[in-house]
């Protein structure tokens, strides 16, 4: 055994105890944690192998000396031996040129990374879990739910009470206020309520059925009060004779006709999210970009606000 | 040559650069040409939207607010549909931003309208609980420069071919025709014109007598602007 064993040897264990002294020291120690366990699994194999690799090529240009036969070419005087290609070095070449081919023809082409591919595949993965986790959900958890986009789109113009902020949007803890009835009744409306274009007339084509007249100012504002106080009080008589025969006596609307004005709900709150509307109070823009179950959820959420 | 190039180093180094700078060229500028191409449904900005950009820059509103949605699905559930080169084919300079103080703005015509506009640039705390963004109420009384604004349309229309009175395509398949003035007058007129429909959405009465009186204050063309971002 020769100084140069001997030094490697010193060398590996002083390594191996200063691993065990830095692992020992570091906050909690291995805990029991396989990732640490393998790093100091690794770095023991790493001082083991570095030592014994150099000290094996430090003996080997301490001993070697050169064998063989010398080719007849020199290059300013640097001759080279008739060696053959050892193996390892030619199967790695082989190999890449191998790898390159794949590379270059598939892949790349196939696997190479492009950042839109990467938001298409986190969408469709968000919105298969968001399909497994609340495509079901009804209830309480739909008014949760509703409350939460409210919050996020909402809020901003209906306020966070959904009060409409002092008349800067609509109020939606009732479902009409008189003066956006009035309005409706004198101007007419066609806000895709229904999905479809299904215009309503204005004053001048509201015919009173029970006077056979036009509906009048008077008249205007006593069912407009009626309607805004909830289908309740003075102006039933003008309600069916002027209003009922496309919103029903109810008010709560029929289907490929007239919308619900008594009440929200889904279909009336989803064609608003995706149509948007104009008043008296301004536009609101649509909100389309929701998906079909928070336009229900939402729905639910502005429903439960008038229901109490 | 080979031989010759090998003993001198320094034609060998302009002959690498040559071949490399060659390949770069012929990779890289058909795709930055085709991406900073305007896609379908982006328009020129019109006069008014143009005077409205300039209020914009003016009061640095892209020191808080960006202009570029990100390709992640948290931001396009935000914001809408993440951002294209060619949507800001017309954007001389773009308005990227670097920092959002506040939120994004770069489809703010998509969910904001009018008049939320209004209310909020007078106070945007009462619109929006605990908001810092400052009020802007000068915009309500300073006037717009629409001239600037036409010569600058005048330049890009002439040195850039931005394709103003041309037909631009439309995602939902119509065309546009974006109207530039043959004159100052022209197009002042045709500012007053689009300032009219916005200042019927707003409820300031002095806005809207400036407007009635053939003024234009920089709110109506900031908000010409924003309803324009799309």
């Amino acid at each position: 055994m020769n100084k140069l064993y001997l030094g490697g040897i010193i060398f590996t264990a002083l390594m191996l105890v200063f691993t065990y002294i830095s692992v020992g020291g570091s906050k909690g120690g291995l805990n029991g944690d396989i990732v640490n366990m393998l790093a100091v699994a690794g770095a023991v194999a790493l001082v083991i192998i570095t030592v014994f690799v150099v000290v094996k090529y430090v003996r080997q240009m301490q001993t070697d000396t050169a064998e063989g036969e010398l080719a007849d070419e020199s290059w300013d005087n640097i001759g080279e031996y008739k060696n053959p290609v050892p193996m390892g070095w030619a199967i790695m070449f082989l190999g890449t040129m191998i790898w390159g081919m794949w590379y270059f023809i598939a892949g790349y082409p196939v696997n190479a990374y492009s950042q839109i591919g990467e938001y298409n595949e986190d969408t469709a993965a968000h919105n298969a879990k968001f399909e497994a986790q609340y495509a079901s959900i009804t209830g309480d958890k739909l008014v949760a739910m509703g409350e939460s986009v409210f919050l996020a789109e909402c809020k901003v113009c209906h306020g966070l009470a959904a009060d409409g902020i002092d008349g800067k949007a609509a109020n939606l803890n009732v479902r009409l206020e008189a003066n956006t009835v009035k309005y409706v009744i004198e101007n007419g409306s066609n806000n895709m309520l229904l999905g479809t274009e299904m215009p309503m007339p204005d004053r001048n084509g509201l015919f009173n059925a029970n006077t056979g007249e036009l509906i009048t100012d008077a008249e205007i504002d006593t069912v407009s009060q009626y309607v805004a106080n909830g289908m309740q009080g003075e102006g039933a008589e003008i309600f069916a004779g002027v209003c009922a025969s496309c919103h029903g006596m109810d008010g709560k609307g029929m289907e490929y006709v007239a919308p619900n004005i008594a009440t929200f709900d889904t279909a009336l709150v989803t064609n608003v999210l995706n149509h948007g509307k104009k008043g008296v109070i301004g536009a609101m823009p649509a909100f389309d970009r929701l998906n079909a179950k928070q336009k229900e959820a939402v729905s639910a959420y502005i429903t439960s606000l008038s229901a109490q | 040559m080979f031989h010759w190039l090998e003993k001198n180093p320094f034609f060998f180094a302009v002959g690498v650069f040559v071949v490399i700078a060659f390949a770069g060229l012929i990779e890289i500028v058909p795709n930055f040409a085709q991406a900073s191409r305007p896609v379908i449904g982006t328009a020129p900005y019109s006069t008014l939207e143009l005077a409205g950009r300039h209020v914009y820059i003016k009061n640095s509103c892209n020191a808080c607010h960006s202009q570029l949605i990100r390709p992640f699905k948290s931001e396009t559930d935000r914001y809408g549909h993440y951002s294209l080169s060619g949507e800001y084919a017309y954007d001389r300079p773009f308005l990227w931003g670097s920092k959002r103080t506040g939120p994004d703005l770069h489809r703010v015509g998509n969910y904001r309208t009018t008049d939320w506009h209004e209310n909020h640039m007078k106070d945007p705390a009462a619109v929006v609980p605990g908001s810092i963004m400052p009020a802007y109420k000068w915009m309500f009384t300073n006037k717009a420069d629409i001239n600037t604004a036409y010569a600058e349309q005048l330049t890009v229309a002439q040195y850039f071919s931005v394709p103003y009175n041309k037909p631009v395509p439309m995602k939902d398949g119509s065309t546009k025709t974006v109207k530039m003035g043959a004159s100052v007058a022209e197009a002042n007129a045709l500012a007053l014109e689009q300032a009219k429909e916005i200042a019927a959405d707003m409820k300031d009465q002095d806005v809207k007598d400036a407007v009635a009186a053939g003024e234009i204050p920089e709110i109506v063309a900031l908000i010409a602007y924003m309803n324009s971002l799309k």
